[in-house]
């Protein structure tokens, strides 16, 4: 066991890949790993010389191998070069072009990397929730195809743990960053719960359509649509339409009439002038026994008159505004992410601490075996002088030689406890 | 031992009121599971203290300011507890539970030394009218509460600042404040009534005309149109606000009221 160089007993931890950072989607899409694919991908990669455990984590922003290797100081420096192989072999992508964009991380910092990416803190929106899903999926997997076993097993497990803690202890995942679940986030600090919620798009816009979805996964029961095409609010109704949304084309001379059924109206027209003014505002708070009204504007220009958030109950919120409130979350994700950072570190820290400790026991035992072997050897050796001893004079001799062995120990145990301690490590 | 018990509890909802800050502003669940259970324990230690306090004074109803001011804390507690229980959210500890801990602190540590000059005392329909009256109370300032918050959280909206994670959404205190109100409102009736049937048998038809009794009416009718005007016209934010202050500051006058009426006082100091 070496003090100077952390590796996990009896195996070295390498990991190496390609991310959002390091590779265009060009080179990343090569590489990706249909979820069906995944598992003949683990196989394979684990009858690879020297790899004795294995997890391959593809998604549209990343593929890293994760390999547990035999640690051998004459094999270290190839290991990059097998996985190299690995992917030129099973991509059928050469090895130039992979090259340029890889990384590779060990031992320890391969630890860390793992905890960061199941953070979510190596990811292309810091926080998001999808990353630690797929790297189960990835566990599970390899899991199944026998590539995980003790070593990764044990680290893995350590991974979703980190990765849960920093989910409770920050607030990394805590506020959304896209126009569309800002918009749904909003909508929810105004009505709670989104079930049974009248939704109303009027023009019909990607963006819109995409927010409307948004509301719609959250419970929006009923969805009208007003566009001065009657043709397009049909379609996009039906498009919208799924057995527990009803979905209702209205005409948009009807618009006004109909407005005040709903709760949430999206506006994304290309009309030049405000469809919506402040008096209008009043005239549905009014229909509405003052219920609240959420006004999503995405048009530019604008639908709605900025002056109809001034009467009580209407909330009206442009594109502009959506965009600062998602701008204002990722500067506060990137300032839990400091905190989470922090995390990652004291965990690597208590990770890296365990398992050398572990390396560090079967010397131990080993030690201290020897010992009890010799002292046992000097004590037969000298049976036929201690034969004249009384049993409690012989229980003293015991005592005694049992006592000299653990004082002469005393250091090389304490020394070796030490080499494991974290000021050792790299 | 009754204080012994009250002391504990002040200590709890002090306890409570503290943990109950990061919990609800800085959204530290660990804090919740403080602040909660805290609470909860400082609710029983309260129900008892005051079942001992007013078995050792050998009657059955709070009869001086002190106990009443127990009685009360005690009503809100639980109201703090049964909303949580309903919405999941702590953000009305923020301000009941240092309520809670104050109105018990001073009669923890200086008990009151006021007697009782009431003849029934031991009356359990008195009871009744007293415990009915605070919990409409309660309700009223648990009202308020929300709507101070939904006030808070609207002009946050409305000024698009970033809203704040800790408050409820709007719906969801708006629902607080109505439904505590509908709750206060049978309350506040049958401690009148009763009160009333009491005061009938008793002293007569001269009590109605005492200034405090008067304005008790005036509070029942001002709670009444509260209730009605909110629900028609479903009036929300800084309107419902005003409304919650102006009936709030009546039932503190009727409170006060006490204080000068010769026909409702029931304690000799």
């Amino acid at each position: 066991m070496s003090a100077t160089k952390p590796t996990i007993a009896q195996g070295r931890l390498v990991l190496l890949g390609i991310n959002h950072n390091t590779a265009p989607i060009e080179v990343r899409e090569r590489l990706a790993i249909p979820s069906t694919r995944l598992a003949d991908a683990t196989r394979t990669l684990l009858h690879q010389p020297g790899i004795r455990e294995g997890l391959i984590l593809s998604t549209c922003n990343r593929v890293e191998l994760l390999t547990l290797q035999d640690d051998s100081e004459t094999t270290a420096p190839q290991t990059k070069t097998d996985l190299l192989r690995f992917l030129h072999e099973y991509f059928s992508v050469p090895p130039n072009d992979i090259q340029p964009h890889l990384y590779e991380h060990r031992d320890r910092e391969a630890v860390r990397h793992l905890f960061r990416v199941a953070s979510s803190l190596d990811s292309m929106v810091v926080g998001e929730p999808q990353i630690l899903g797929q790297v189960k999926e990835s566990y599970i997997i390899a899991r199944e195809v026998g590539a995980v076993s003790t070593h990764l097993e044990s680290l893995l497990q350590r991974t979703f743990t980190v990765a849960k803690k920093i989910r409770s202890e920050t607030q990394i995942a805590s506020s959304s960053v896209s126009i569309a679940s800002v918009a749904v986030d909003l909508a929810r600090k105004i009505f709670g719960s989104l079930q049974g919620k009248t939704v109303l798009l009027v023009g019909a816009g990607k963006m819109s359509e995409l927010a409307a979805r948004h509301l719609i996964e959250h419970g929006a029961a009923s969805i009208l649509v007003a566009n001065r095409t009657q043709s397009r609010a049909e379609k996009i109704a039906a498009e919208l339409a799924t057995p527990a949304v009803h979905t209702e084309p209205i005409s948009f001379d009807n618009l006004y009439a109909q407005a005040p059924r709903a709760d949430i109206v999206i506006t994304s027209t290309g009309a030049p002038q405000k469809i919506f003014g402040r008096s209008h505002g009043q005239h549905f708070l009014h229909a509405r026994r003052n219920r609240p009204m959420f006004f999503i504007d995405i048009a530019v220009p604008r639908d709605v008159d900025p002056r109809m958030n001034e009467v009580e109950g209407c909330f009206v919120y442009d594109i502009d505004d959506l965009q600062q409130v998602a701008s204002a979350n990722l500067a506060d994700r990137r300032r839990e992410a400091a905190a989470a950072e922090t995390i990652v570190s004291r965990e690597v820290d208590k990770y890296h601490e365990r398992l050398q400790s572990r390396d560090a026991v079967p010397a131990i035992k080993a030690l201290q075996q020897q010992a009890e072997e010799l002292r046992q050897a000097e004590l037969a050796r000298s049976q036929s002088k201690l034969a004249t001893l009384t049993p409690a004079q012989r229980e003293a001799v015991e005592a005694l030689t049992r006592s000299l062995t653990a004082k002469l120990l005393h250091p090389q145990l304490t020394a070796l406890r030490e080499s494991t301690r974290p000021k050792d490590s790299e | 031992m009754s204080l012994l018990w009250l002391r504990v509890a002040v200590l709890l909802y002090g306890i409570a009121a503290l943990a109950v800050l990061p919990a609800a502003l800085y959204e530290r669940p660990r804090w919740r599971h403080i602040a909660i259970p805290a609470t909860t324990a400082a609710v029983l230690f309260h129900f008892v203290s005051l079942a001992e306090m007013l078995d050792a004074a050998h009657h059955r109803l709070p009869v001086d300011t002190h106990e009443t001011q127990t009685l009360l804390g005690l009503l809100l507690a639980i109201a703090f507890l049964l909303v949580y229980w309903r919405y999941k959210t702590v953000s009305l500890g923020v301000f009941i539970l240092p309520i809670c801990f104050l109105l018990g602190l001073i009669p923890a540590f200086r008990p009151g030394q006021e007697t009782p000059s009431f003849s029934l005392v031991h009356n359990g329909w008195i009871f009744l009218h007293v415990a009915l009256l605070l919990a409409a109370y309660a309700a009223l300032l648990i009202s308020l509460c929300a709507s101070l918050l939904y006030l808070f959280q609207e002009r946050r909206l409305k000024q698009k600042l970033p809203a704040l994670s800790w408050l409820p959404p709007l719906e969801t205190t708006d629902q607080i404040a109505q439904k505590s109100l509908l709750f206060g409102l049978p309350c506040m009736t049958a401690g009148l009534l009763i009160g009333s049937l009491i005061a009938q048998v008793t002293v007569g038809a001269s009590y109605f005309r005492d200034p405090k009794i008067v304005l008790t009416f005036a509070m029942w009718l001002a709670y009444v149109a509260m209730i009605h005007i909110r629900r028609i016209a479903g009036l929300r934010g800084r309107r419902a606000v005003y409304l919650s202050t102006f009936v709030f500051f009546v039932v503190l006058a009727v409170w006060a009221a006490n204080q000068f009426s010769s026909v409702h006082r029931f304690t000799a100091p």
